[in-house]
């Protein structure tokens, strides 16, 4: 029985113009990701993979096509709609973790929850949990520089997580980590979407990694070559 | 943690940048509110409180053109007169000393208490001034700084009077606005110069404010088409005909103004320029998150006030404080006789340190307003 799907694409393309050349990032894409689907994006570098990802996370704009995510369409909505929408929904993980460097790992996770208007004591109960979660509860005083890379990519996942979104996007989570705090990540990422439920889209080069996955599409030169 | 921490985190993140541009700011306001203070103190002369009821009377000609000492009593009978004294420049230098660096005024000595009011000395003391056609009072600033004695003498030698004179000193008065000055008897003056009684400038006290314009409308007909026509006006009037030489200075502490605040506007708005790029990558990462342009605009201008501000508490408040709390006279040795960072400068100068917060903070926020988050997580560290 198929799940329904949370994320409709319809001939999506992205076209960027550098000076007089336009460089097509993506071309013609039509795709449906189903809820708690937890699936990777493969591909060469330069195929559009983070593109892709950008334009479901709603970073990023299309050129021409549609991207609806649970049912909204988001090409349709304005700057400050999408910024909060971005908010409430999508969790997004980065390859170089991209903590503020400033403020421990509980005020990083705590960060998105500025703008929901929770009381103090929700969100340190929120914080809490996200930071369990990744099995990070005993670091929450620590700085991004005192941690290992492993566990600033963990923090990162709590940060995604803390808002409770529906899905998470995770460009290369993988690709700065050792081995060891790879499977970790990628174990986390796994239960997100196994035990949790969220719909995990996770962009890697590395085909261990994406082992991790229910489902596996290739992008080669921005166009959907085959599916596994 | 609050949106005021994270403010504050990341506005410190680099301390001792934000100390310097904390620092930079402090420096400039407080040369800004002591420039505007001494422009003031030199521009309106500080004012006695009986001044309002004081009027000079002096040569049209020129200020160094004396008055026949027959228009006194002229001036005496006009209504609403109190009284005149004779008032003239002496121009002494005392004993060795190269420059004049106090004034002596020759007057009438019964008149002190009376035009003079806020001179106050011990009665004994005016009274030995009074007794003896010699004797000097001496301001305290004046006296202090030499180390003067009652019974003193006070050796000067005139510029202009051809006769080297020597005064002795019979008290010492404080309380009027510059106690710096030395006065002395107009007779001992007449009699040791041999002026004919000439007066350098006669100084009337009017009964009461009402009667001013009537008095001083008065003086200047009174001699009219003589020989010696006056301008009476009063102590203010004349105070500022003084002050209006000082119009290219005015101009000059204006210009340093200017260059001062526009400087500190350049280098504000860099350092938060700089503060800015260095964090456009997490400024990209917390649209990311769902932040939106106001809300980084409320940062950035957050981040950029509250250095200004900081810079204004430390530069205006510690000018203020210096300004009010120590004796500037004693300092700039009666330079300045008052130093009075008033209410209208300490405005002006937060108005300036919030208008550079503001300023400084649009580069930024335009830049901040342009970036698409992609490309601002393209950027490295
Ligand atoms: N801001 C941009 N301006 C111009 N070209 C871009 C921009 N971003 C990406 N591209 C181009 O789009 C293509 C796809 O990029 P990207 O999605 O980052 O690839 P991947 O993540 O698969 O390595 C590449 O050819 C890249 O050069
Ligand atoms: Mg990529």
């Amino acid at each position: 029985m198929a799940a329904p799907h949370i994320v409709n694409i319809r001939e999506l393309s992205k076209v960027y113009q550098q000076g007089e050349i336009d460089v097509t990032a993506l071309h013609n894409i039509s795709l449906d990701i189903a809820a708690s689907e937890f699936l990777t994006l493969m591909g060469p570098s330069g195929s559009g993979k983070s593109t892709l990802l950008h334009i479901i996370a709603g970073i990023d704009r299309p050129t021409s096509g549609s991207c609806r995510v649970q049912g909204i369409d988001l090409t349709q909505l304005g700057e400050s709609d999408l910024a909060g929408w971005r908010n409430q929904n999508v969790g997004f993980v980065f390859q170089t973790f991209n903590l503020i460097p400033v403020l421990t790992a509980f005020e990083n996770v705590e960060l998105p929850l500025l703008l929901t208007g929770l009381s103090g004591r929700r969100r340190r109960e929120q914080v809490n949990t996200a930071l369990e979660l990744v099995g990070l509860a005993d670091r929450a005083r620590h700085l991004p520089r005192q941690l290992s890379g492993g566990q600033e990519q963990r923090v990162a996942i709590a940060r995604a997580l803390v808002t409770d979104p529906g899905l998470v996007m995770a460009d290369e989570p993988t690709g700065n980590l050792d081995s060891h705090s790879a499977q970790e990540v990628l174990g986390i990422l796994q239960a997100l979407s196994q035990n949790a439920g969220k719909t995990v889209i996770m962009v890697t080069h590395d085909p261990k990694a994406a082992a991790f996955g229910t489902r596996s599409i290739h992008l080669e030169k921005g166009e959907l070559s085959r599916e596994t | 943690m609050t949106l005021a921490t994270f403010i504050a985190k990341n506005a410190l993140r680099n301390k001792r940048r934000a100390a310097l541009s904390i620092l930079s700011v402090a420096v400039s306001l407080f040369l800004l509110v002591t420039l505007l203070v001494a422009l003031r103190e030199l521009t309106v002369p500080p004012e006695d409180i009986g001044a309002a009821l004081r009027i000079v009377v002096r040569n049209k000609i020129s200020i160094a053109t004396p008055l026949p000492g027959r228009q006194r009593a002229i001036i005496e009978k006009i209504k609403g007169v109190e009284a005149v004294s004779p008032f003239s420049f002496f121009g002494g230098k005392y004993g060795a000393e190269e420059n004049m660096t106090f004034a002596q005024f020759a007057m009438d000595p019964h008149l002190l208490t009376n035009i003079f009011g806020e001179a106050k000395l011990p009665m004994e003391q005016y009274r030995a001034f009074l007794a003896d056609q010699r004797a000097c009072v001496v301001g305290q600033i004046t006296a202090d700084k030499y180390k003067f004695k009652i019974g003193d003498r006070l050796p000067l030698t005139s510029s202009f009077y051809p006769n080297p004179i020597e005064l002795k000193i019979a008290g010492i008065y404080a309380g009027s606005i510059d106690d710096r000055n030395v006065l002395f008897h107009h007779k001992f003056l007449e009699e040791a110069e041999n002026t004919g009684g000439v007066a350098g400038t006669w100084w009337v006290k009017a009964r009461s404010a009402e009667d001013m314009p009537r008095v001083l409308e008065a003086i200047n007909k009174a001699f009219a088409n003589t020989s010696s026509e006056v301008r009476a006006e009063t102590e203010r009037a004349f105070q500022l005909s003084f002050v209006s030489m000082w119009g290219n200075i005015k101009l000059l502490v204006n210009s340093i103004c200017t260059v001062v605040v526009f400087t500190l506007l350049l280098v504000s708005a860099s350092t938060m320029s700089m503060a800015i790029r260095e964090r456009f990558r997490e400024l990209a990462v917390l649209k990311a998150l769902g932040f939106r342009r106001h809300e980084l605009f409320a940062f950035i201008l957050a981040e950029s006030f509250g250095l200004a501000g900081l810079g204004a508490l430390v530069g205006v408040g510690g000018a203020w404080l210096l300004y009010t709390q120590v004796s500037i006279s004693k300092m700039t040795n009666g330079i300045f006789i008052t130093f009075d960072p008033t209410p209208r400068i300490i405005g002006l100068a937060l108005l300036v340190a919030a208008g550079l917060g503001i300023v400084a903070s649009i580069a930024p926020s335009i830049a901040v307003a342009r970036m698409s988050v992609v490309n601002g997580l393209k950027t490295l560290d």
